[in-house]
């Protein structure tokens, strides 16, 4: 076996006697099925400082931990790489392997073979394999500069904040109460209870949805540890996982807690408006109380409806009703500090408007009402005491047609599927049956979803009751002028024929969407969003509740549309997450901080203009300059921005990225990609693609930074330098940073290298700028499949123009 | 789906799957069900069923006749929830059955469509455009002579047999596509015809409006005057509610009377300068050009997002005008033209800008010489299900032009109704929408006068449902 050489660098060469360990893994046939494995271990085997390569069927498993382990003490290594699949996914186990062998966990270092390489190129085995091979040795010449380092602990607070009182809130929010910590309810609405207050029953059990919720909403209310902010909203959060700062505007209600809930003054108030809580099927006043079982259960005035403006006091009818004098029109806003340690984002979502798909004519034609609407008039309690009467004639219907997937699965909507309207309308059609068995019911489907404990069971106790289905969705809704009944007209799909069917009411089966100020929320926590626009998680299957900001976890229908079990069954997951944090009292933050190399500094403050989180400080009189380790959030901007080299970012050093360009270009340089991507939106965006096995070109070398603002020139240029034929930086999309604004310096820089691209009259096109988020997985790879078509027409003179150029720099 | 010419059914299926979200089609019946040609064809098309098929065997599919059936109507598109753009899905098939010379469905299509439309060569032209699947024209028209021999004499063989039968007589009023469509199915069960029409030719906006480059006028003619064979009266020159009533038409013995006078009313512009010269409405325009006297301007402006405003504007370009420019305040995702009659135009030169609205048409003199036009973003869902424009602040700026042609919509004329017929709120002759009946007994109304602008096969379906609950109540009647 021959020794490749390392190619000489002007960059750094490690000094300790190195002893690096390789492990390719089979991942069964998820990697060995386009790689061939066995050949990158050999290969591995012919690199510096490498002493031991193997390749193993399923790395991550005990025996192929227990490997690694036994091969550091019997190799002595120093150092350990594996190639398998994303670092995202199995980084801290292999981190804890290295650890349990006494290796120190900045050791270890991962080549992502599987998500970047063999899923992307399923059909070309033989360059898959020599991608794999150049990924495994970029992560060789990476480990062999990695340093041991040490982390810092930081403490945590032992108070969360809940965000949404709905029943996810509300869960959450006992959870934590009854585990022993404080917690900080804040609620938009007068109320808590949140759409489940709304509901009449609740598939699949059929129960009645507020006497189950009820209880609830009472227990968080009476809970010494639940602090209730009604009426709130988050404004600002500042601070870092364990140690957040927020500010909570709760306003006024204008009715003092000696509200003993009489209702006395309600009669007297002359003002009204359509009721929210009915979906405005009915009428509430300017004093009002949401329902009769809100929590806190207190009066409230409608300040935009009360005759009352600004200090202004020109109708006193309710405070004079009112025997206790708890209305109080002098109330102001208040401004509340919180310290927490931990968050529950619960925010629910909305219903979608039917409004925009004019062929059913929702607002059009009385008839036409949604399901939430539905739930209301079923709702003994509600408007209508729990007739279903059609709102043209107040007639008791005797057909009823109900249209499925209104808004959902649908361009002209939302793409995804609502999960909770086939359940829901199964259920009104039971519940109309057991008032009314005489009743024709049609349902129109696309695919009827029961997919949970119990459903199937109430699909066909519908069908057992005589509700028809049918497969086909109206085409259009059409209102008999005379009698106000509808024609529905469509396709019996199954049947093949066309159907013209009268109904007397016909109620559409809406989706959920995500709130419309979730942009508020998301930049107030820095949280992603998918595409569909629900919040994100930190991983699908394996931190599902997690958001991918530290200390901040998610449930209910604000992570994606779901119903009460499985909103409640998130809640206390959240909960249970959020609590094993603050029982351990402090967080460790990855040793990924930069350090001042104080020799090179010049006392300029370029660094300190750029820092996010404001945690440098630069102090000219004093010539200091000097990180708060625990207030950075290790984005490496600030090292990208110092002209002197004064910067070191641990664990992601100037040295190890260099040296991971050079390994990148060692072979063919010239018809390579070298893509930077941040570790949170665009690396997991190249994650995506691999997991939904989109393909794309198989000349793309990706370099993962915590963020796309750690890129700094000196890398690009030098990937110029050493005559790769294009360059991709890639980060979360403007306004989405995981570090607040770090990209902004991203777009900058890169602005600036066009320039510099054009002033030595080189092909700017070669340097892409592109954001990408998690969810975008087809954006990246067709993003290199454009790029492909750069790297055929960059000729040999322009790279080797450019190889010139950028060495002068 | 221009750039490359794909030979393999397998190739093509991908690139479908790519571009047109195939894949995704769930199947939800929508299309079919809002397909007019489904309901002229009787149940014989169904875009559902073709479109699965080009998943299933895209090879079978380019024989099939169904393939050719598809008039361009995008209703289903404008419906479908994934919005598949239906028409030119199959389009891309069509175009791959020509290069391989699969002609034998088109043929079959031609022989359907003879079956059940009065006018099959004029709908050949208007609403198939054999020309977008590069069909030769003197093919079409020969094939098109093939399909049509034995219908022709086959309707008129069935017109004088009924003629036997005394049957009451029924008035039609206006002779567009779907007065004419009526006329042709009541003369063959017997009926006597007579129609109305107030200009001096027949065919409606076939005549009237639609450019002779999509629809050659003696095609049309030539079809109109066969219809004389089934003993269809016409009269032109004949307004009813100024040479004529409904109250008297039915003194005179009609028993049962059709209204379909179309929507030629031009939607005015609320904006100062619109009497100047040179400012003039889209139907004047096509109408005047169709006529051979129309002048058309340098740089013409045409406002408004419609097809007829492309329409308009792709006359303009053909009659010589050096510069013609489409406003349209909304952004194209919104925009009403069929976007595959949007592309067409473009590809011709004609420039098209979204998001901008007129403020002001400035003159020299008496004449426009240029236009202030305000730019626009998107606000909220409307009632449309559109989302509002909305003026952007201080955003106005100037176009130089010479001609401005309004074309933001058109609507019926309805003052010659008595006020027995009752009139919808979008100000449109309100009927039964499956027998086509007014609130006056015995009157009937179909095609745009009920439906606002729409298109000839939507007024077909009106003509033939209108035609059999006219017999159906005749029956009753006698
Ligand atoms: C018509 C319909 C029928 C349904 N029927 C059933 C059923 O029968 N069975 C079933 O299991 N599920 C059903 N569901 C689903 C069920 O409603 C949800 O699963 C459940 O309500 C989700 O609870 P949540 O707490 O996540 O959200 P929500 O109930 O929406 O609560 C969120 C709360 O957060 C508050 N909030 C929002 N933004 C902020 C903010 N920025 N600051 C502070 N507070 C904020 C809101 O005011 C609200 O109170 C139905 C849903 C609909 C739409
Ligand atoms: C420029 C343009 C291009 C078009 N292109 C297409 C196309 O490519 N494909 C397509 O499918 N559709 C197209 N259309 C639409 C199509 O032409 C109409 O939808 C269709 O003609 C409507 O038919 P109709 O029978 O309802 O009315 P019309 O065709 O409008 O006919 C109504 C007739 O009634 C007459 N009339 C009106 N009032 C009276 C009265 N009081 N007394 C007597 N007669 C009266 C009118 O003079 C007219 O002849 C286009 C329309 C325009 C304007
Ligand atoms: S749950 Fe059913 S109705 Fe709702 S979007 Fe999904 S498939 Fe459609
Ligand atoms: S790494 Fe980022 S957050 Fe930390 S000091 Fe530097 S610029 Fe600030
Ligand atoms: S409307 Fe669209 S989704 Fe529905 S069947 Fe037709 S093409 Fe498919
Ligand atoms: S475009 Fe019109 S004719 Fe063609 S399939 Fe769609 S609905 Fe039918």
């Amino acid at each position: 076996m021959t020794k490749v050489q390392l190619q000489e660098t002007e960059h750094a060469t490690p000094t300790e006697s190195i002893r690096i360990g390789v492990y390719v893994c089979h991942c069964g046939l998820n990697i060995a099925g386009s790689v061939d494995c066995e050949a990158v271990a050999k290969f591995a085997a012919t690199l510096p400082y490498v002493v031991v390569s193997k390749d193993y069927r399923y790395t991550c498993s005990e025996p192929g931990q227990e490997l690694i382990r036994s091969d550091i003490k019997e190799y002595k290594l120093n150092r350990v790489v594996v190639a398998s699949c994303s670092p995202r996914l199995h980084e801290p186990t292999f981190r804890r392997v290295c650890e349990d062998a006494g290796l120190n966990k900045y050791l270890f270092e991962m080549a992502n073979i599987r998500e970047h390489c063999s899923w992307v190129h399923l059909h070309d085995r033989e360059s898959a394999t020599e991608k794999a091979e150049d990924l495994v040795r970029m992560a060789v010449a990476r480990a062999a500069l990695l340093e041991p380092e040490e982390e810092n602990t930081v403490p945590i607070t032992r108070k969360a904040l809940v965000i949404g009182g709905g029943v996810a809130g509300i869960q959450a929010a006992l959870d934590l109460a009854d585990t022993g910590y404080h917690v900080y309810l804040v609620e938009r609405d007068p109320s808590i209870g949140g759409r489940m207050a709304q509901l009449d029953k609740t598939f699949p059990t059929m129960d009645c949805s507020i006497c189950i919720l009820a209880p609830k909403m009472a227990d968080a209310g009476r809970h010494p540890n639940i602090e209730l902010l009604t009426n709130s909203e988050v404004q600002e959060v500042k601070g870092y996982i364990g140690n957040f700062k927020a500010k909570v505007m709760k306003k006024p209600r204008y009715v003092t807690d000696e509200c003993t809930a009489c209702g006395d003054c309600v009669p007297v108030c002359s003002v009204t408006v359509p009721n929210e809580f009915d979906v405005g099927l009915s009428t509430r006043h300017g004093i009002y109380i949401p329902f009769p079982q809100a929590v806190p259960s207190t009066y409230i005035v409608d300040r935009e409806l009360c005759l009352n403006k600004e200090n202004i006091i020109v109708c006193d009818k309710c405070i004079k009703a009112c025997e206790r004098q708890a209305i109080d029109f002098e109330m102001k806003p208040e401004i509340l500090e919180l310290e927490v340690g931990t968050i529950v984002v619960a925010t629910g979502a909305d219903v979608f408007d039917p409004a925009s798909l004019v062929e059913y004519g929702y607002t059009k034609f009385p008839n036409v009402i949604t399901s939430l609407e539905f739930e209301r008039l079923i709702n003994a309690g509600g408007p209508s005491g729990g007739h279903i009467i059609r709102p043209s004639d107040m007639k008791i219907p005797e057909t009823v047609a109900f249209i499925q997937c209104v808004g959902s699965r649908s361009e002209r909507g939302h793409l995804y599927c609502s999960n909770v309207c086939c359940m829901n309308t199964i259920k009104d059609s039971l519940l109309i049956k057991e008032h009314w068995p005489e009743t024709k019911i049609y349902v129109f489907y696309l695919d009827i979803r029961a997919y949970g404990k119990g459903f199937e069971d109430l699909y066909k106790r519908a069908k057992k009751e005589g509700v028809l289905f049918i497969r086909g969705l109206p085409a259009e809704v059409i209102e008999d002028r005379k009698t106000r009944n509808l024609w529905l007209i469509g396709e019996n799909t199954l049947q093949q024929e066309l159907y013209r069917i009268n109904a007397e009411m016909a109620i559409l089966s809406i989706g959920i969407e995500p709130r419309k100020d979730s942009a508020v929320i998301q930049r107030l926590l820095t949280l992603s969003r998918t595409q569909d626009g629900f919040f994100m998680e930190a991983h699908p299957k394996l931190r599902p509740v997690d958001a991918p900001t530290g200390g901040i976890f998610l449930a209910g229908c604000a992570e994606s549309p779901k119903d009460i079990k499985d909103s409640v069954t998130q809640a206390s997951a959240a909960a249970a997450r959020a609590s094993i944090l603050m029982a351990k009292g402090k967080v460790t933050v990855e040793a990924i901080t930069p350090r001042l190399i104080e020799e090179n500094c010049t006392v300029c403050g370029l660094c300190a203009r750029v820092c996010p989180y404001n945690a440098i400080i630069f102090d000219k009189e004093a010539k200091r300059v000097e990180f708060i380790e625990a207030a950075c959030g290790g984005c490496g901007t600030c090292a990208a921005e110092c002209p002197f080299d004064a910067i070191k970012m641990r664990h992601f050093t100037d040295e190890q990225i260099f040296a991971q360009i050079d390994a990148a270009t060692q072979l063919d340089a010239e018809k390579k990609i070298i893509a930077f991507c941040c570790n949170w939106c665009s690396y997991a965006g190249a994650d995506f693609a691999g997991v939904s096995r989109m393909q794309y070109p198989t000349n793309v070398r990706i370099i993962r930074t915590m963020c796309s603002g750690r890129v700094a020139p000196k890398f690009v240029e030098y990937a110029f330098a050493r005559g790769a034929a294009a360059v991709l930086v890639s980060g979360c999309h403007i306004g989405d940073c995981h570090y607040i604004n770090a990209n902004y310096q991203t777009l900058k820089r890169v602005e600036k290298l066009w320039k510099k691209m054009e002033r030595l009259e080189l092909n700017k096109d070669r340097l892409q700028l592109e954001w990408i988020n998690a969810s975008e997985g087809e954006r990246l790879a067709s993003k290199i499949r454009e790029m492909q078509a750069i790297v055929g027409s960059v000729s040999a003179e322009e790279i080797e123009n450019s190889k010139k150029m950028m060495r002068k720099g | 789906m221009e750039s490359k010419a794909i030979e393999s059914p397998k190739e093509l299926q991908e690139q479908l799957l790519d571009m047109e979200k195939l894949k995704y089609c769930f199947e939800c019946g929508i299309c079919t069900a809002s397909c007019p040609v489904m309901e002229i064809t009787s149940n014989h098309y169904n875009p559902r069923v073709l479109l699965e098929q080009i998943l299933l065997d895209p090879d079978k599919v380019l024989k099939k006749e169904a393939l050719w059936l598809c008039a361009w109507c995008y209703r289903c598109y404008k419906r479908c929830p994934q919005r598949l753009k239906v028409p030119e899905i199959f389009l891309a098939l069509r175009k791959m059955a020509t290069r391989q010379g699969h002609l034998e469905g088109f043929n079959e299509a031609l022989r359907t469509v003879s079956r059940h439309v009065p006018f099959p060569a004029s709908y050949c032209w208007v609403c198939l455009h054999p020309e977008r699947s590069m069909l030769d024209r003197q093919f079409v028209e020969s094939a098109l002579q093939n399909a049509t021999r034995f219908s022709a004499k086959e309707r008129k063989r069935r017109a004088i047999l009924a003629q036997e039968a005394e049957r009451c007589k029924v008035a039609v009023i206006g002779s567009g596509p779907a007065g004419l469509t009526a006329a042709c199915e009541l003369a063959v069960e017997g009926f006597p015809v007579t129609v109305f029409e107030s200009m001096t030719k027949l065919g409606g906006m076939l005549q009237k409006c639609l450019p002779t480059y999509r629809l050659p006028k003696d095609v049309l003619n030539a079809e109109i005057e066969h219809m004389k064979d089934l003993g269809i009266e016409f009269r032109t020159s004949t307004t009813v509610g100024k040479d004529l009533t409904i109250g008297k038409l039915r003194r005179e013995g009609f028993k049962a009377i059709f209204i379909s006078t179309g929507a030629h009313k031009s939607r005015e512009l609320k904006v100062e300068g619109c009497n100047r010269e040179g400012v003039l409405h889209a139907l004047e325009f096509l109408k005047e050009a169709n006529l051979g006297n129309a002048n058309v301007g340098e740089k013409v402006v045409v406002i408004g997002g419609g097809n007829v405003a492309v329409d308009a504007a792709r006359t303009a370009l053909r009659m010589g005008a050096k510069d013609v420019a489409v406003l349209y305040r909304r952004s194209r995702e919104e925009m009403p033209a069929n976007p595959w009659e949007v592309s067409e135009a473009e590809a011709e030169g004609v420039k098209i800008h979204f998001l901008i609205s007129p403020k002001k048409i400035l003159g020299k003199n008496k004449r426009v010489a240029a236009l202030e036009c305000i730019k626009m973003s998107l606000g909220e869902l409307d009632e449309s299900g559109r989302r509002a424009p909305l003026p952007v602040e201080g955003s106005e700026f100037i176009m130089d032009s010479d001609m401005i042609i309004l074309a933001i919509g058109e609507m019926p004329n309805l003052t010659f109704l008595p006020k027995e017929i009752e009139i919808t709120e979008a100000g449109t002759i309100a009927v039964d929408p499956f027998t086509m009946e007014t609130s006056m007994p015995g009157v009937f109304a179909g095609g745009d006068v009920v439906l606002g602008p729409a298109t000839v096969v939507e007024a077909i379906v009106a003509g033939k449902r209108a035609a059999s609950s006219i017999e159906r109540y005749l029956e009753g009647e006698v």
